[in-house]
């Protein structure tokens, strides 16, 4: 704590690939940080994965994000829906 | 008492030496979220921290462990900062049952002051950041979320204020976690049953004692504001939200409203629980966030949740322990007290005045089967009356010189527990146990117990006088 920012912006620099899902192509600029040029933030459409420019490279990099967290794009569709929706009244 | 709002109570931590106002400057990653993991590894008695200086931000501040620890507790309460936790756990079982307080309603908001209808940004308006490591973006994780059923509208009970975990999805869109059980999951159902979103309103930044009674497990017809009011004393301000009609701490920093999408799931998580294990991702519904009112340079207040002991140990602590005491002393006024605040209770501790013998195990069954229990309350420990509960060196002495463990152990087979416990299997059910360290009394006449040490004369007195005199 208490060291001054370091880290640039990587506005420019749209990453290709989704650390969590492996998608390409799927990732948008979520918003950029209210003082110009500090940070930007990074979504994925597939699997909803949100981060930070300024975040270390275990949050980010695609080749060393921890297997037990990755998410099959095909397997979203499988998953769980919590609270099922209920049928409509007649 | 009471707190009109999150900055009168910063303001009287500030006083007592409970705030930690940090001015240089730190990243929204990893600082914040380890700044709060760090307090409770420190101490049980750690301040509030308050940050100004956020990297990208030119006036984000962002509170943290506000309620992280005894102290701040009893100090959300009104009382000493010394106070002892039985002592407040007893405080907080007496005002809960001064409920309900009729609530105050007000037209004048400090939120009302900035309005948001076009081109909402929630990244522009707070220092949104992410907790821990794996969580799948940012939370947030400390609001009061209200909701009405839309069966019944105007049933200002049924209305409900609680919190639960909201991913970040973009700009204006959020995911929820409304699980069946919660009450605005009935309401969710009942929405769309009638093919119609829900109207939620968000309130970010409160009170404590909002904060507090937003997680307490009240029945469905109860309000919480009416609760507030009874934690408090004094009646409690609600104002109207402007777009929704709902009503709103008058307090809150911000405001946000919209409506559940009828119908719609998305995936959501994980993020890290509250059991120190992340929740796997679902597919759980979305929230489309129209209208933000907030004051000037509002206060993101935020919650850090991981391994336990963390902020939200505190802040459930008693809020789990006193409904698990009132029930069980309905049925069984022997029971003294309950200290149900491990794991939300998964683990729970009872000291009780045994009738006869077995009668302690008897009151561990009937704990896992009150409401709360049938979530939680997998392990149970008995302690005599004369053991304080919620001291743990007293616990353990009771566990390693009157558990017998030929005979204290009773095991319930395939029992329900809340999903999120990673030892369910499969998820949801899992054997339960009671371990009675109470002392045998007849018809179990096994040991040797007749020559208790007890405390020299005046030792009570000594107590006081020290304390005293230690201040």
């Amino acid at each position: 704590m208490g060291r001054p920012p370091q880290r640039t912006d990587q506005m420019s620099d749209l990453p290709t690939t989704c650390a969590r899902c492996d998608s390409t192509g799927t990732i948008r600029v979520l918003t950029t940080s209210p003082v110009p040029g500090a940070w930007t933030m990074y979504a994925c459409s597939t699997c909803t994965y949100s981060w930070r420019s300024t975040e270390a490279a275990y949050v980010s990099d695609p080749a060393t994000y921890p297997a037990a967290f990755k998410v099959d794009p095909a397997a979203i569709a499988e998953m769980p829906v919590v609270p099922t929706v209920p049928p409509r009244r007649a | 008492m009471p707190y009109r709002d999150l900055r009168e109570f910063l303001s009287v931590l500030e006083e007592e030496g409970q705030l930690l106002k940090h001015t240089d400057p730190v990243h929204p990653e990893p600082d914040l979220s380890a700044a709060a993991r760090a307090v409770p590894n420190l101490t049980d008695r750690g301040p509030a921290l308050l940050f100004d200086n956020i990297h990208g931000y030119r006036r984000g501040r962002v509170a943290l462990n506000v309620v992280g620890s005894w102290p701040n507790h009893a100090l959300m309460l009104g009382m000493d900062k010394d106070t002892p936790v039985k002592e407040q756990f007893f405080e907080f079982a007496r005002r809960w049952d001064d409920y309900p307080v009729p609530a105050e309603r007000r037209d004048d908001a400090p939120w009302q002051e900035h309005t948001i209808d076009e081109g909402i940004d929630l990244f522009q308006l707070l220092p949104l950041f992410r907790l821990n490591r794996y969580d799948v973006g940012t939370y947030i994780d400390k609001a009061v979320v209200v909701s009405r059923d839309p069966d019944d509208p105007d049933h200002f009970g049924k209305q409900n204020a609680g919190i639960y975990r909201i991913q970040v999805k973009d700009k204006a869109t959020l995911g929820i976690q409304p699980l069946p059980t919660h009450d605005i999951g009935l309401h969710l159902r009942a929405a769309e049953e009638r093919g119609e979103n829900l109207p939620v309103a968000i309130a970010i930044g409160n009170d404590p004692v909002m904060t507090t009674v937003s997680g307490m497990p009240l029945t469905y017809e109860q309000s919480e504001y009416e609760m507030a009011g009874a934690i408090q004393g004094e009646p409690y301000r609600i104002a109207k939200a402007p777009l929704t009609g709902l009503d709103v701490p008058w307090g809150a920093e911000v405001v946000l409203e919209g409506e559940i999408l009828a119908g719609v799931r998305e995936i959501e998580g994980p993020f890290g629980e509250f059991t120190g294990h992340y929740s796997g991702g679902r597919r759980q519904p979305v929230i489309r966030i129209t209208k933000v009112s907030h004051r000037t340079d509002p206060i993101f207040e935020h919650l850090y949740l991981g391994m336990p002991w963390t902020e939200m140990d505190y802040t459930l602590a008693l809020n789990t322990s006193v409904p698990l005491y009132q029930q069980l002393k309905k049925d069984f006024p022997e029971v003294v007290a309950v200290n149900a605040m491990y794991t939300q209770g998964l683990l729970a501790v009872v000291s009780v005045k045994q009738r006869y013998g077995g009668f302690a195990k008897a009151v561990g069954m009937r704990a896992m089967t009150t409401p709360h229990g049938l979530g939680y309350c997998k392990v149970m420990i008995m302690v005599d009356e004369t053991v304080d509960p919620f001291n743990l060196a007293q616990v353990m002495w009771a566990m390693s010189v009157k558990f017998h463990p030929q005979h204290d152990i009773v095991t319930v087979p395939n029992a329900s527990v809340l999903p999120l416990d990673p030892s369910s299997d499969p998820a949801g059910i899992t054997h339960k146990v009671v371990f009675d360290a109470t002392t045998p009394i007849a018809p179990e006449t096994r040991g040797h117990y007749s020559q208790t040490v007890d405390a020299p004369a005046d030792t009570k007195k000594w107590e006081d006088l020290l304390k005293g005199l230690i201040k």
